[in-house]
């Protein structure tokens, strides 16, 4: 069987602040592997079985081979890069669109697509459903475990009131919702082995998009303005020795807002 | 895009996709306002009484109704049993109501929803759909709009109306920023966060039902859908939440907070690291990769504060927080903050 999965290069959020005329501090900020995608990476290294091949994929800038090496090391046998300038400022569905027209071109064959529930620095899940609309195939969304049934997989799908558990056929996009977060992640043994994998390279012509259908210029959604968010919370600070007196004081907040 | 191609339907039986479907009047003149209307789809949802319009459809159609001039449309899926919401949801706003009363979509199919609604956009034609931001919305919605090739504004937590253009507001880089959007194509699309408008009042009133024939190609193979075992509370409906980290040392705790909340009337929550300790379940926990909560008070009992929690109850009305760490995030952005050990606070509230 082959595993395709989608992987993406984030900023570290966690790492992110506002200063304090309120805009967002990006410098320094270190770019990882979307924690998401490195479960949903971890998930397939579990089931996958001798002679099963697991490839990752990413659209984004050259650095983003960062990431690739990564899934690399933690076991994936082969790795692209989907990199072009014309690529940046790419939405939803000029990413769903590079990455659909990458898969038609160069994996048409996997048993799964593979992807994380969402991408921490932004936006929330999209990509993958927008991926299995345009190459026309199941999705199974929010999955938090799958199992191998003879040529198929199961999925159990975690829908907050509903836990379903459906049969998901060869081809299907799935994309995993917070897995179990003590699943340990694959040690980094194969350093040296993945070193000799190599990272292929697609860009735009290789995927026969038009200028007009990616990034930016092949985007339906535009942003208009953004603004920061500034704290407009009147902070009022109280050190308190007598935990009773706290109490007190909340108490006489709740019943103040009554 | 009927999904009815080839005649394989019985009851269309027909190949062209442009006919009109029995039950659907061409005295009805759908396309009179075509492109200034607004399409909901509003969830139901099983209740122990019947079944129940979902709050996100409800406020949907509220923000719908005050967002256009045009016609508001919603549609439905389920049998007979929702007829009983009909005058409700026209009393929420809604002229149009389409209900899909098709066995086969009776069980929830993001594929097969997907392509239903886009039949009824080609019918419609609005000027944007509106969808919310539930767990089946977020997946059914990208799937229309990549199907259709429009642009889709994720997880709005505002939205405001230019004429007929829409400009979705909605929080990036883990609630660090908020960005206005529009979409550059119609019909717009938005999938909005439950709890962003208010539910309208529950009033009863009149419309137009039309059943809307429609037969999937895709059937998925559930083998089950389990309701997941819970009390049936939900944290994002609570006016009060009682919040605790892990500065919550003691799990003893857990039901001095639960004794806490039975008598102000709140309910606990909690944050990412209870949940990795097992300590509480996941549908208790605020933040990014949790549920999203706004509550007229949120107190923080031993929550740091880090931007995937901040992310969930951003738009709380008021944060208390108390941690025994002057320099913990959560000071920065609480309204009031105690420097006090959170299990000594949480007892001496229980004991007033
Ligand atoms: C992709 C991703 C998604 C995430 N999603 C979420 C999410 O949805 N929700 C979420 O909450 N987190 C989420 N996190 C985790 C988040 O980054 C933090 O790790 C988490 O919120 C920390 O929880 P905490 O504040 O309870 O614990 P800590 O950060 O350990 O903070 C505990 C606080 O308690 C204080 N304290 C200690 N003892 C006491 C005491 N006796 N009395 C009072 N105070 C005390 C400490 O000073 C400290 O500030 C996510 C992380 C990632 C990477
Ligand atoms: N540029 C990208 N390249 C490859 N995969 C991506 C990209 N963007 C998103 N994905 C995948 O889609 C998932 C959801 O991302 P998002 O919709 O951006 O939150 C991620 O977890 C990845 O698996």
């Amino acid at each position: 069987m082959r595993f395709a999965v989608a992987v993406k290069q984030v900023p570290d959020t966690m790492e992110m602040s506002v200063d304090e005329n309120g805009s967002l501090v990006r410098t320094g900020v270190p770019a990882i592997l979307n924690p998401y995608d490195e479960q949903a990476l971890a998930e397939v290294l579990r089931i996958r079985e001798s002679g099963d091949e697991v490839v990752v994929f990413t659209m984004g800038p050259p650095q983003a081979a960062e990431a690739l090496r990564r899934c690399l090391e933690l076991g994936a046998d082969s790795a692209y890069l989907i990199t072009d300038r014309a690529f940046a400022g790419a939405d939803v569905y000029a990413t769903a669109r590079a990455l659909a027209a990458f898969i038609t071109g160069n994996i048409p064959d996997a048993s799964l697509y593979v992807f994380g529930r969402q991408a921490i620095d932004g936006d929330t899940g999209q990509v993958p459903y927008e991926v299995a609309a345009l190459l026309d195939v199941q999705q199974f969304a929010y999955t938090e475990s799958l199992e191998r049934d003879g040529d198929s997989f199961l999925a159990v799908q975690d829908y907050g009131h509903v836990r379903r558990t459906a049969r998901v056929p060869k081809g299907s996009v799935v994309s995993f919702g917070t897995v179990d977060p003590n699943c340990p992640l694959p040690s980094i043994r194969g350093y040296l082995e993945s070193l000799g994998r190599p990272i292929k390279e697609v860009d735009r012509v290789a995927l026969g998009l038009g200028v007009y259908s990616v990034g930016l210029k092949g985007s339906l959604t535009r942003i208009v303005s953004t603004e920061s968010v500034m704290s407009t919370r009147r902070n009022r600070r109280v050190e308190i020795s007598n935990p009773a007196t706290a109490a007190d004081f909340i108490m006489t907040e709740l019943e103040g807002s009554r | 895009m009927s999904g009815c191609e080839g005649g394989s339907c019985s009851t269309c039986g027909t190949d062209d996709p442009n006919r009109l479907p029995p039950g659907m009047l061409k005295a009805y003149d759908l396309n009179q306002s075509t492109a200034d209307g607004i399409l909901v789809w509003t969830e139901v949802v099983e209740g122990p009484d019947g079944p129940r319009i979902d709050d996100s459809g409800a406020e949907l159609i509220g923000a719908a109704r005050n967002l256009t001039d045009g016609r508001v449309f919603a549609v439905v899926f389920g049998g007979t049993e929702l007829k009983s919401l009909y005058g409700r949801l026209f009393g929420y706003g809604v002229d149009t109501l389409y209900h899909v009363r098709e066995k086969s979509l009776e069980r929830y199919s993001p594929e097969a929803y997907a392509e239903c609604i886009a039949s009824l956009m080609d019918r419609i034609v609005p000027a944007a759909v509106l969808i919310g931001a539930t767990s089946r919305g977020r997946e059914v919605a990208p799937r229309i709009a990549a199907k259709m090739g429009l642009g889709l504004t994720a997880d709005c937590t505002g939205l405001r109306a230019d004429g007929r253009k829409l400009i979705m507001t909605r929080p990036a880089f883990g609630g660090n920023l908020m960005a206005d959007i529009e979409c550059t194509k119609y019909p717009q699309m938005a999938t909005v966060r439950p709890g962003s408008f208010p539910r309208p009042e529950d009033s009863e009133g009149q419309g137009t039902v039309i059943y809307w024939q429609f037969c999937p190609e895709c059937i998925k193979d559930v083998i089950s859908d389990e309701p997941m075992e819970e009390d049936g509370s939900d944290i994002r409906d609570a006016k009060v939440l009682i919040s605790l980290g892990d500065g919550i040392r003691d799990r003893s705790l857990i039901d001095v907070a639960e004794s806490v909340a039975r008598k102000i009337g709140a309910q606990v929550s909690c944050s990412r690291a209870l949940v990795e300790k097992g300590w509480m379940p996941r549908s208790r926990q605020v933040g990014m990769s949790g549920r999203t909560v706004a509550p007229e008070i949120y107190l923080a009992f031993g929550i740091s504060g880090a931007v995937q929690h901040r992310a969930g109850m951003l738009r709380s009305g008021k944060v208390i927080a108390v941690n025994n760490d002057p320099d913990a995030p959560i000071h920065s952005f609480a309204d009031l903050s105690f420097i006090a050990d959170a299990g000594d606070v949480l007892r001496a509230m229980d004991r007033e």
